[in-house]
């Protein structure tokens, strides 16, 4: 894993108009690693992407790709980088291997690797039929499989999984995480907060065009801490304070700034104290996200 | 070299090149027709002074025919292909992959090019056929005549094409883009014969230049073009090209892929 950014974007400004799009964006995008970036609607998700891509001109900033400062040497870069921007870009009336072929050739590369992406997606029995025929998740997975033929360090996947049946999801979610494991940089925008928090190892979230917060997962999640549920809660918090383990009540019980479970039974069971139910507390993506952003439509 | 045969693949696997094709043959089928069945079958009257053409003339002015003709074959062409691309998420796509835009442009056109030159030749072909059958006189034309037609449908196909491509791009609409096509050739036909400074630039006085149309007859001034020297009637049809190509690169500039 490369210690470097994959993506860095630093005071990034778009408008259109008198809208602001993004207004002076900062984040860094680890290499090796799936982020989830997130954002309610019009937070600015497809602008930042399509503005490290070339694809729209932003008012200020600097971007930085594979260590590479974008635009200006982008196509040295976009060979490394694979995409799926918006609604992917097939070619309905093209079977889907042709489709392949298309890309291939727009990206300078052989023909090698098609055969093997259409395994890999697991479109290799449906590879002759028309795309246009296709579902929408055989259609992602095509895209899938076009974005990843130059065999790219980075791929850059905008709401990939939007608009996916649940089987859809679970087959390109499996296809995520095979390519996180294959020490690729994984970049995933979705408007579904379980995706990300199921996939992602970090996460970026922006609001009305600004950084709210980044980080891995875990640490937005809070995931040091423990649930406990037991009869006496007051009692409990006090021989756990006096132990060393920082706690508060609420109204569901316990919460130990601790991931210690047994620790924290084998201290109570000390003092008589039996819990009906240790857990680790982890809030949600959902709960976080509301909380940190305006709370706007996902 | 591979660019283009990823055009060469999304045009040839399309429906739309080999119905237009068709149609072309078609039309060129119903001019045959015209010209051999239903023209001497008029009463000299209702000729109106038009010779049913003999061979071996008659084979070039079949290709005159389609230059004059099937520029829409072009505009059509490089409207739709273009047009769905940037209607839709293709263009945008193309450039994620290469991002040299410049290029992306010059490899369209060359295809899209080279496809309407074909069919025009193709058309010539129909054509050519028919007034084998069907006309009167013998001999064919000498084969640097034939050879001729090469060049001369080149720079025909590149300029409409090239039209084609400017105004999609810069409308990012197929049918308005068509309809500006077709008004220019319109207004250029009307425009041309009446307006002298206006000729000097006119695609059909260009078209009728590369052929030698016109000549030396008594309506010769109201042919757009007639005795225009091939070097300018070549000018015409390279500046309309590089103009309709530098729209498309300022309409696909101007706004985001």
């Amino acid at each position: 894993m490369s210690s470097s950014p994959a993506i860095r974007v630093t005071g990034l400004e778009k408008r259109y108009g008198e809208t602001h799009a993004l207004r002076g964006l900062d984040f860094e995008i680890p290499s090796g690693q799936l982020t989830g970036f997130l954002g309610p609607n019009g937070a600015g998700k497809t602008t930042t992407f399509r503005s490290v891509l070339g694809l729209t001109r932003p008012n200020a900033g600097e971007m930085e790709m594979l260590g590479m400062p974008v635009p200006q040497r982008l196509q040295e870069v976009v060979k490394r980088v694979g995409v799926i921007v918006e609604e992917p870009g097939i070619l309905k009336t093209l079977s889907g291997r042709v489709n392949l072929v298309v890309a291939a050739d727009t990206l300078g590369f052989g023909h090698e690797r098609i055969d093997e992406m259409l395994e890999f997606v697991g479109l290799a029995p449906e590879a002759h039929r028309k795309a246009g025929d296709y579902s929408k998740g055989m259609r992602q997975r095509l895209a899938l499989a076009a974005a990843m033929l130059g065999d790219p360090e980075l791929l850059i996947l905008d709401e990939p999984l939007d608009g996916l049946d649940p089987a859809g999801q679970l087959a390109f979610r499996a296809r995520l995480r095979d390519l996180t494991e294959q020490g690729r940089t994984v970049v995933v925008s979705s408007h579904d907060l379980a995706d990300i928090e199921a996939l992602a190892d970090y996460v970026i979230v922006i609001d009305h065009g600004r950084l709210v917060t980044q980080g891995s997962l875990e640490s937005l999640l809070g995931g040091q801490r423990t649930r406990v549920i037991v009869s006496e809660p007051q009692r409990a918090s006090d021989i756990l304070a006096a132990a060393g383990q920082a706690n508060e009540i609420d109204e569901d019980g316990l919460l130990v700034d601790s991931n210690d479970g047994s620790a924290i039974i084998e201290i109570l069971a000390r003092e008589g104290i039996y819990p009906s139910e240790v857990r680790q507390a982890r809030s949600t993506l959902e709960s976080v996200f509301v909380g940190i952003t305006s709370g706007g439509d996902l | 070299m591979s660019l283009l045969h990823a055009e060469y693949l999304k045009l040839s696997r399309r429906k739309l090149f080999p119905v237009m094709l068709g149609l072309l043959a078609i039309l060129m089928g119903f001019v045959g027709v015209l010209f051999y069945v239903i023209l001497p079958a008029l009463p000299d009257s209702a000729q109106a002074g038009a010779a049913v053409p003999q061979r071996p003339d008659a084979y070039i002015y079949g290709a005159v025919q389609v230059a004059g003709q099937a520029w829409w074959f072009a505009v059509i062409l490089a409207t739709t292909m273009l047009g769905g691309e940037v209607a839709g998420t293709v263009w945008a796509t193309s450039l994620t992959r290469d991002s040299r835009k410049i290029l992306h442009i010059a490899v369209r056109f060359l295809v899209f090019a080279a496809a309407s030159w074909l069919a025009f030749l193709l058309g010539t072909a129909v054509f050519a056929a028919i007034t084998f059958f069907a006309a009167d006189g013998s001999g064919a034309p000498a084969v640097s005549e034939w050879l001729g037609l090469l060049w001369k449908f080149a720079v025909i196909s590149a300029a409409w094409t090239s039209i084609g491509l400017g105004a999609v791009a810069l409308t990012r609409s197929i049918a308005v883009a068509m309809g500006i096509a077709l008004g220019l050739s319109f207004v250029d036909s009307i425009v041309a014969p009446f307006v002298d400074f206006y000729e000097k630039m006119s695609l059909t006085a260009a078209s009728n230049g590369i052929f030698g149309v016109g000549g030396e007859g008594p309506f010769s001034n109201l042919v757009p073009g007639s005795g225009m020297s091939t070097a300018h009637s070549l000018a015409i049809m390279a500046g309309w090209s590089l103009v309709g190509l530098g729209l498309t690169w300022w309409g696909l500039q101007r706004r985001d892929a």
